[in-house]
This record gives structure tokens, C-alpha cells and sequence, in this order.
């Protein structure tokens, strides 16, 4: 393509945007919104992700084990646990640690524990499994249960279940929104290249006429469409940044407690994936809008 | 250069454009296509510029049978084909010069032919010193003139032309005939639909006189058929 050819395509797309202002406008806002609901949903998907990613390691699962198991057993059981999928770690707590970690929770009141130490300890041995990703908790309980000598597991299962729950619920309703509001956007993006393709009906005719390719014509609409989708993904993205950096800072503020749970995602994490993200979706919803509007114009 | 064979364009609500069209155009010839309206006239032309395509026949244009062409081919078989329409169809935002360099912009055309070849053109049609007005201020002739340069400016080997003196008084009809016989003479086949009884008449040229989509009448040179 010559470089006059390429000149001539963007200053057409933008002399297109300048005709139909008021549609150009409309069609950015349509965007940005939907690429608003976009980043909201991901900070918050991510942001229960990460969170659960942190609580992984005070979960976790414990496994307590039959008291009558040689050392042997023991370390059988140990390689086991190690060898499942999705098990980072199968750390080995003796009677004597387990009753040691009492004594600390317990701090001043140990006094109770006093003659439990040696042959009347009556603690079981123990594991602390770490896991991949909390999310294979369930698969990983299952297994367990084919293991022989273990007598019971502890897991925190309520916390885990809501933090998932919580993540997909808000995942799948914000893929839904996202779907919705694209196919909105795109709806408005054609009518807004469709007058443009109206008003340029004659045109379109003559270049028809004069032995102009079908890609020849659509450029000119594809870069109107591309600028339509890249502005409307700035806007969002650009506002959404600071506040979000604002909205983390302020939940610590007020909410100090929050931090000794987990930490939220700083917004430079959050925003490196999320602008690229935004602004390929913004092209894809204009270059989607422009491409369907023109199809039926260029049957001359 | 043009040949239709067996070539019937029946339309999608049973009425017949053209039926059992034979014609061969030579290169360099000059052909008057007759005929009151719904003669069939304007079928003809848009199987010509596959605008349309036929229900039956074969045409061949340049040796490329455009019946066999696919979508994609159209654009190509266009640039040998110049068109001028009764409404002329120039672009009221651009100048008289750009309206005829956007003919060459959109066939890719290198900037410095585009600014070699237009001023070149618009002289060849009598527009040298008009090249920044806009169509609006230019006169019916002037404006068909416009037209017919951003037909030739390619030097496409056939130009088609659907009644180009529909619109003007017959003073400024004659100018564009002598325009066009002209470009004629430089080599190009020109193929031209119209109604005009004395512009036929004068021209002496070949006439295919089409009469309910039939080929009723074709003379090597004459006058407008009292048949048409």
C-alpha cells in the first residue's frame, strides 16, 4: 500500500468522525461504558483471586493422623500426600510441636497443659498440606480420603467456599454484563458508521465505479471504527486508574482491619494487564461495528 | 473488444430487461445503443459495467468473460471501463480537481502520475482553468465535462456512457459529442446509450436499436431508427 493511499484512508476516517459528531460521541460513550463495567469486574475477579491466593497459606489443609503408625508409616503417608497433584507441600507436626503451638495460642492460661507432655501427650501426628490454589481443595480432600491412616482433616471450608463462590458468581455476572453491553456498543458503533456510509452512499458509488476494491472503501471506515473503540477505551481506563489506586488507599484508611486479612492489588499490577486488555477490546468493538455496517453498501 | 452472446436478463419479478442480446463491438468503434425507455437501454449498460449479472448468455469484455468473474474481480474489470451518467455523479465537497484525481487515488495511482495526468485531462476537456471550482459553481456542460475526464483519466480502453447529454441544452450536448468523438479518435471504444434523435442523427455512426429488450435493428452507420 502506498503511503498517499494510507494518508488518504486516515484523513477520510477522521473527516467521517467530524461529519456525524454527535454519533461519534455516542458510540465512544457506548464503548467506554461497556469497558468500564469491564475493568470494574476484572479489578474485583482479580482482586478475590489474590486474596484467596494469600489466605492459601493460613488455610491450607491439616491432616491428623492414626496414633498407632511407625515412623515408617508416617513417612510413607508424608510421600503420599506429596505425591498428589496439586500439593505444593506436606509438612510433618509431631505431637510435641502440635502441643508446643498450643501453648503459645494459649499464652498465659498454659498452665492447663500441664502433664501432657511425652508419653501423656495425646496430640496426633500431623500434616500441613499447602495447595497449588485453593480452588483444588475439594479434588485434593478426595484423594486424602484414599489414604491409609489418616483419621480426620481439617480445612477451612466455609471461607473457601464463599471467597470461590463469591469470585465466580462475580466473574460469570460480569462476563454477562460484558456481553450485553458489547453487543450495545457494536449496535451504536454501526448506526454511527451506517450515516456516515449513507452520507457517503454517492461517494462509495463513484469508487465503485471507478474500479475501487472492496478493502479500498472499508478502510477509511475501519480506521473511524478503530479510533471510535480506542478513544472509548482510554477514557475508562484512564479515569479507572487513579481511582482505583484511590479507592485501595481509602479501604486501608478505614477500614485497617482489611490488611491483617489481605492485601489488595496494587494498581500498576491490575492496570498493566487491564489497559492493553481494554484498548484490544475497544478496537475489536469499532472494527466489529464498522466492518458489519458497510457489508451491504458494498454490493454495487 | 465487447461481445454478448445469447445474453437475457430476466429480473427477479419476471419482467424481461434485455432478451437474446447478440453484439460484437469492435476496439475503436463507436456505438449509439437506441431505444425509448424500458427498451432495455439501462439493463444493458449495467450488464456491461456487471452492475448485473445476466440469467443467460455469456460477455465478454477485453477477453475476460465477466459472466465467470467473481466479486473480487469486479474492481479490475472496471478499470478498463470509463462511465459517465446522465446525472454526471461528481462529489459536491471536492474540487473539479480532485473529483478527477479521486478516480486515480482509488486505482492506487502514484502522486506524482495523479499530478502529472489530471491538469492534462482537464485541459483535454476544456477545464484547464477550473480545476479548484467546486461542481456547484460550474455549468451543466462544465460539470459533464467533469465527468468525462474523471472517466478517461485512467485511459481506460472502453468508456460507457448512459445518456451524458440527458441534462444539457442541445448547444452543450453538441460540445460533449465532439468530446467524446475526440476520444474516440484516440483509440477509445465508446459505447453510448441515449435517446437523442438529432445528436444520433448528426454523428453518423453505428446504432443498435433495442425495442422490448430485442436487438430490432443494427446499422453500420445512420440515423436514429424510426423503429426504437
Amino acid at each position: 500500500m502506498r503511503l498517499s493511499t494510507i494518508k488518504y484512508f486516515i484523513k477520510e476516517g477522521f473527516a467521517g468522525l467530524k461529519k456525524n459528531m454527535l454519533m461519534t460521541v455516542a458510540s465512544m460513550i457506548a464503548v467506554a461504558a461497556c469497558i468500564t463495567i469491564m475493568s470494574f469486574s476484572y479489578c474485583v475477579v482479580t482482586n478475590l483471586q489474590y486474596m484467596l491466593n494469600q489466605m492459601e497459606d493460613s488455610i491450607g489443609i491439616a491432616v491428623f493422623l492414626k496414633g498407632d503408625l511407625t515412623s515408617d508409616e508416617i513417612t510413607r503417608i508424608q510421600n503420599q500426600i506429596k505425591g498428589l497433584d496439586h500439593v505444593l507441600d506436606a509438612s510433618y507436626v509431631s505431637p510435641d510441636d502440635a502441643l508446643d503451638q498450643l501453648k503459645d495460642e494459649w499464652g498465659a492460661e498454659e498452665d492447663i497443659f500441664v502433664g501432657l507432655d511425652g508419653e501423656n501427650n495425646p496430640l496426633s501426628h500431623s500434616f500441613k498440606i499447602e495447595l497449588e490454589d485453593i480452588t483444588y481443595q475439594d479434588q485434593v480432600l478426595q484423594e486424602l480420603q484414599n489414604i491409609d491412616g489418616i483419621e480426620n482433616m481439617n480445612y477451612a471450608k466455609t471461607e473457601t467456599e464463599v471467597l470461590l463462590k463469591a469470585s465466580n458468581a462475580f466473574r460469570i455476572v460480569g462476563i454477562l454484563v460484558m456481553l450485553i453491553l458489547g453487543v450495545i456498543s457494536v449496535m451504536i458503533i454501526v448506526n454511527t458508521i451506517k450515516i456516515s456510509v449513507v452520507n457517503r452512499r454517492i461517494e462509495i458509488n463513484i469508487m465503485k465505479y471507478v474500479g475501487a476494491t472492496d478493502w479500498f472503501i472499508r478502510w477509511p471506515f475501519l480506521i473511524e471504527g478503530v479510533i471510535i473503540g480506542l478513544v472509548g477505551a482510554l477514557i475508562p481506563t484512564l479515569i479507572g486508574w487513579p481511582l482505583y489506586a484511590k479507592t485501595v488507599s481509602l479501604f486501608y484508611e478505614y477500614l485497617p482491619i482489611i490488611q491483617n486479612l489481605a492485601q489488595f492489588k496494587a494498581s500498576g499490577d491490575i492496570y498493566s494487564v487491564l489497559l492493553p486488555l481494554s484498548l484490544a477490546f475497544g478496537v475489536a468493538l469499532g472494527v466489529i461495528g464498522s466492518v458489519t455496517s458497510i457489508r451491504k453498501h458494498l454490493r454495487v | 473488444m465487447i461481445r454478448l452472446i445469447n445474453v437475457g436478463k430476466t429480473y427477479p419479478n419476471g419482467s424481461k430487461g434485455v432478451e437474446n442480446i447478440n453484439l460484437h463491438i469492435k476496439k475503436g468503434e463507436f456505438v449509439f445503443i437506441v431505444g425509448s425507455s424500458g427498451s432495455g437501454k439501462s439493463t444493458l449498460i449495467k450488464l456491461l459495467l456487471k452492475e448485473l449479472d445476466p440469467t443467460e448468455g455469456t460477455i465478454i469484455i477485453n477477453k475476460v468473460k465477466t459472466t465467470e468473474l467473481s466479486r473480487k474481480g469486479i474492481p479490475y474489470l472496471r478499470r478498463n471501463l470509463g462511465v459517465v451518467f446522465q446525472d454526471f455523479r461528481l462529489l459536491p465537497n471536492k474540487t473539479v480537481y480532485e473529483n478527477v484525481a479521486f478516480a486515480m487515488r482509488v486505482i492506487e495511482a502514484p502522486s506524482r502520475i495523479i499530478r502529472r495526468n489530471v491538469p492534462a485531462v482537464l485541459a483535454l476537456v476544456g477545464l484547464g482553468k477550473k480545476g479548484k471550482s467546486y461542481p456547484n459553481q460550474l455549468s451543466g456542460g462544465e460539470q459533464q465535462r467533469t465527468a468525462l475526464a474523471r472517466a478517461i483519466v485512467n485511459n481506460p480502453p472502453i468508456l460507457i456512457c448512459d445518456e451524458p447529454t440527458g441534462n444539457l441544452d442541445p448547444e452543450t450536448a453538441w460540445g460533449i459529442m465532439q468530446l467524446l468523438d475526440d476520444i474516440n479518435k484516440r483509440g477509445t471504444t465508446i459505447v453510448m446509450a441515449t435517446h437523442a434523435r438529432d445528436i444520433v442523427d448528426a454523428m453518423q455512426k453505428r446504432v443498435v436499436t433495442l425495442k422490448h429488450g430485442n436487438i430490432v435493428k443494427d446499422v453500420e452507420k445512420g440515423g436514429y431508427s424510426d423503429e426504437a
